[in-house]
């Protein structure tokens, strides 16, 4: 009987360790046995754990960040195209202004601090304070650092994920360069949970590409709503809030379909808008767009055909 | 042997002792210096380059004092006061100097005495170490007029007269000296004999604390380097905690081996005094500059200086449990600054100007403990929608707008052309002429969204019809 009892628990404890190296939450029967212990210990921990998270207040987008956006850990974003540069900023930012305000909550008046491959906001632009102070940020705690390689910007990202001060660390890069591999992300991801950081790697223009990140969100730009006018009619052709079009790339659980949020800068919190459909090209009719959500882990729509012609050997 | 071309001829301008001896001289034309000695090595002058040497031989004299100045192209002066007899009083510390700039491959020529005037004179044209101050006028006396580092026309003009030695002139009488010949030459005099004081110019600053370590074995390692530094450190917080102070600016000085000095400075973000932190300023720092310091057989000197330094009132842990946040912070912008340079870790700022490039930039950090701790601020009203991010130059673009005032209907950027869905404007920016002067192009903004939902800035340069015919469109900024 005893000898049952301790595999048991030596069974529970590999699970609770595997769990931790998988970053996931504890399976159902070892919390359900970490419950029941009586002298009730560890419950401040399990407790503690749930504080790691942000919820960004939207319904569906926490579903599948499993409960908001990671508080100790690596998240990536990334847009497609340069052009679509100012849209995912947007998001980044706006999460940086929800960890900043979550921080001073706590009485804490944290620095955001933002490291920009220097191609990347040469390309892209460069962040503009009167804008971020506008969107809601707390421009008197932004830091900027603009480095020329992408080896030195993880440098300073790592050296800046040991020091608890800030709300969130942004990294910035762009595409997909190699000295950014798995495993440097791992780096990254596990530097990020020590340091209890908020890592955010906003990837400017880069393709899908394995990472340790908790979760990836692809943000592709959405049109904005219009004005709302005093007596509850819209003001047509003026453009309101910043609207995105988040789509969930990695993510634990089922990756439901495209999400458009719009980020409110007064009340500095996102909200989910209807917009059922894509915007509308130019004259084609709303069915023509794919109405399947994509497919969870991997990416979005098959690659297009005659992608990969050009073999030597083919020829 | 050193010609260089002065009045359309070749002449030498430096001889060394051997070309002396065979009756050389300097003025000399290279011609004739040939024909006399034609196995004779005749270099190019290159004042640049004598100039960098000069240079690098009083960052070397940083081992004697730290009181070091150039003196024309040739010279340099020492102020020793106070530090000869670190190095066994004024005999040796001249014999040091000159034994080791032999073993340097320089030829060279010091004298010590109690006015930089006389030392220069005896220097290039007497001989004797070390000159006591009784002794001045003694010395002085058998020396051609030449040494009182007079102009030329000057020395000329004594010549001719017959005053050929500093002897004559002394015993000249005073009035009529300085009636013919200005009141320089009495200057000089009275310089060369100490009874007017002349201030010496030094190269560098002294600074205000600093520890020094001679080794018998030179190091060549980095992490020995550190090692020492971190003890150099130690020593340095002595003296700073004395004072009550902490540094902001240091600066690590090698001595190579051969003479060739290295100097690394490191930024503090906050007034220091902590051994370890100091230390870790310059780690990153040698991590940064691992290339261009070049160890060759080892660095002989290592000084730790504090260039500037602040107030650093001593901060005490209290038992609140709340770790003081600014302390981690400024660590990170040191190392930062350390590795990338000064200007490296940017603070967001705001300016009142209507242009939007004017607005907002970048300033360096300056003070990191304002960053945690709460700051009056003061809400200035900036302007809503402005974009998020900004090109630093504007970027041109080809757009059409349906009537010439209005906004774009569509416009080609980066090679793509976007279909304007729906546009909010103008906002009219005219230029600052009080800065820009007058006759600067006013700009209309647009902000626009295209079919996808992207949404931009765009401006439109010149009023159409009253400062422009045909207006340029530009991309400012991209909005979320």
């Amino acid at each position: 009987m005893a000898e049952k009892a301790v595999q048991r628990e030596t069974v529970l404890s590999l699970r609770e360790t595997i769990a931790q190296i998988e970053n996931r939450r504890l399976p159902g029967i070892v919390r359900a046995a970490k419950a029941a212990d009586p002298a009730g210990f560890r419950r401040k921990r399990e407790e503690a754990s749930c504080n790691k998270i942000l919820p960004l207040g939207v319904p569906p987008l926490d579903d599948v960040l499993e409960g908001g956006l990671p508080l100790e850990g690596m998240t990536e974003i990334r847009n497609a195209e340069t052009r679509d540069a100012g849209a995912a900023a947007g998001f980044v930012t706006a999460l940086a202004v929800l960890c900043q305000r979550r921080k001073k909550e706590k009485g804490h008046l944290a620095p955001v601090l933002w490291i920009s491959q220097a191609l990347a906001s040469r390309e892209a632009g460069l962040p503009y304070a009167p804008g971020l102070k506008s969107y809601g940020l707390d421009i008197e705690r932004f830091l900027f650092v603009s480095i020329r390689t992408v080896k030195d910007a993880l440098w300073v990202a790592e050296t800046a994920l040991s020091v608890p001060v800030f709300a969130t660390v942004v990294l910035e890069i762009r595409g997909n360069p190699d000295c950014l591999a798995l495993s440097e992300s791992r780096r990254l991801h596990v530097r990020a949970r020590a340091g209890g950081v908020p890592l955010l790697l906003f990837r400017q223009a880069g393709e899908e590409e394995a990472s340790s990140a908790f979760f990836r969100l692809q943000i592709k730009p959405a049109s904005a709503g219009e004005r709302p006018l005093p007596d509850g009619s819209m003001l047509c052709g003026s453009i309101s809030h910043p609207a995105f079009h988040v789509l969930v790339e990695k993510s634990r659980a089922y990756a439901s379909a495209d999400i458009f949020l719009e980020w409110n800068a007064h009340d500095r919190r996102f909200y989910t808008i209807e917009q059922s459909v894509a915007p509308q090209a130019d004259g084609q009719p709303a069915n023509s767009v794919d109405p399947f959500s994509a497919s969870v882990g991997r990416s979005i729509g098959a690659d297009p055909l005659g992608r990969f012609l050009a073999y030597a050997r083919a020829s | 042997m050193f010609a260089a071309k002065i009045d359309n001829a070749m002449r030498l301008v430096a001889l060394d002792t051997l070309a002396e001896r065979i009756g050389l001289k300097r003025g000399q034309g290279a011609a004739e210096a040939r024909a006399m000695c034609p196995t004779l090595d005749v270099v190019i002058d290159d004042p640049a380059a004598d100039r960098a040497f000069l240079e690098g031989l009083a960052d070397w004299c940083d081992r004697y004092t730290p009181l070091v100045a150039l003196d024309g192209k040739d010279g340099l002066f020492l102020d020793i006061t106070g530090c000869a007899h670190l190095h066994g009083g004024e005999k040796a510390l001249v014999d040091d100097v000159l034994s080791r700039l032999f073993l340097l491959g320089v030829e060279a020529r010091a004298v010590i005495s109690s006015s930089a005037g006389l030392s220069w004179a005896v220097a290039r044209y007497g001989s004797a170490a070390v000159i006591a101050p009784e002794d001045a006028e003694r010395v002085l006396a058998p020396l051609p007029v030449a040494a009182l580092r007079l102009p030329a026309e000057t020395v000329a003009l004594l010549e001719r007269v017959g005053l050929k030695e500093i002897g004559d002139v002394l015993q000249a009488p005073r009035a009529p000296l300085a009636r013919r010949f200005g009141p320089s030459l009495l200057l000089r005099l009275d310089q060369a004999r100490g009874h007017v004081d002349e201030p010496l110019s030094p190269r560098l600053p002294v600074p205000s604390f600093s520890a020094e370590r001679r080794l018998a074995e030179p190091l060549q390692d980095e992490e020995h380097i550190l090692e020492l530094a971190r003890h150099l450190s130690g020593d340095v917080r002595l003296s700073l905690e004395r004072h009550g102070e902490g540094g902001r600016l240091f600066e690590l000085l090698l001595i190579r081996v051969d003479g060739r000095v290295f100097r690394i400075q490191a930024h503090a973000a906050v007034p220091l005094n902590d051994a370890d932190r100091i230390a870790a300023l310059f780690r990153e720092r040698l991590q940064a500059v691992h290339d261009d310091l070049d160890a060759g057989y080892g660095f002989e000197i290592l000084r730790l200086s504090v260039l500037r330094s602040e107030r650093l009132d001593p901060a005490q842990e209290d038992f609140s449990g709340v770790p003081d946040e600014s302390q981690p912070l400024a660590a990170f912008a040191d190392k930062l600054c350390a590795r990338f340079g000064p200007d490296c870790l940017m603070l967001a700022t705001l300016a009142e100007s209507h242009l939007p490039e004017r607005a907002g930039g970048f300033a360096p950090l300056e003070d990191v403990a304002a960053l945690i701790g709460s700051r009056p601020g003061d809400e200035k009203v900036f302007p809503k929608n402005r974009p998020l991010r900004i090109f630093t130059h504007p970027e041109l673009v080809e757009a059409t707008a349906e009537v010439p005032d209005g906004a774009p209907r569509s416009f080609n950027w980066r090679k793509t052309q976007y279909r304007v869905a729906r546009a909010e404007g103008p906002e009219r920016i005219a230029a600052e002429w009080w800065i820009d002067g007058e006759g600067h192009p006013t700009r209309d903004y647009f902000r626009v969204e295209d079919q996808e939902g992207r949404r931009f800035w765009l401006f439109r340069e010149g009023l159409y019809g009253r400062e422009t015919s045909s207006p340029r469109w530009f991309m400012h900024g991209v909005f979320a």
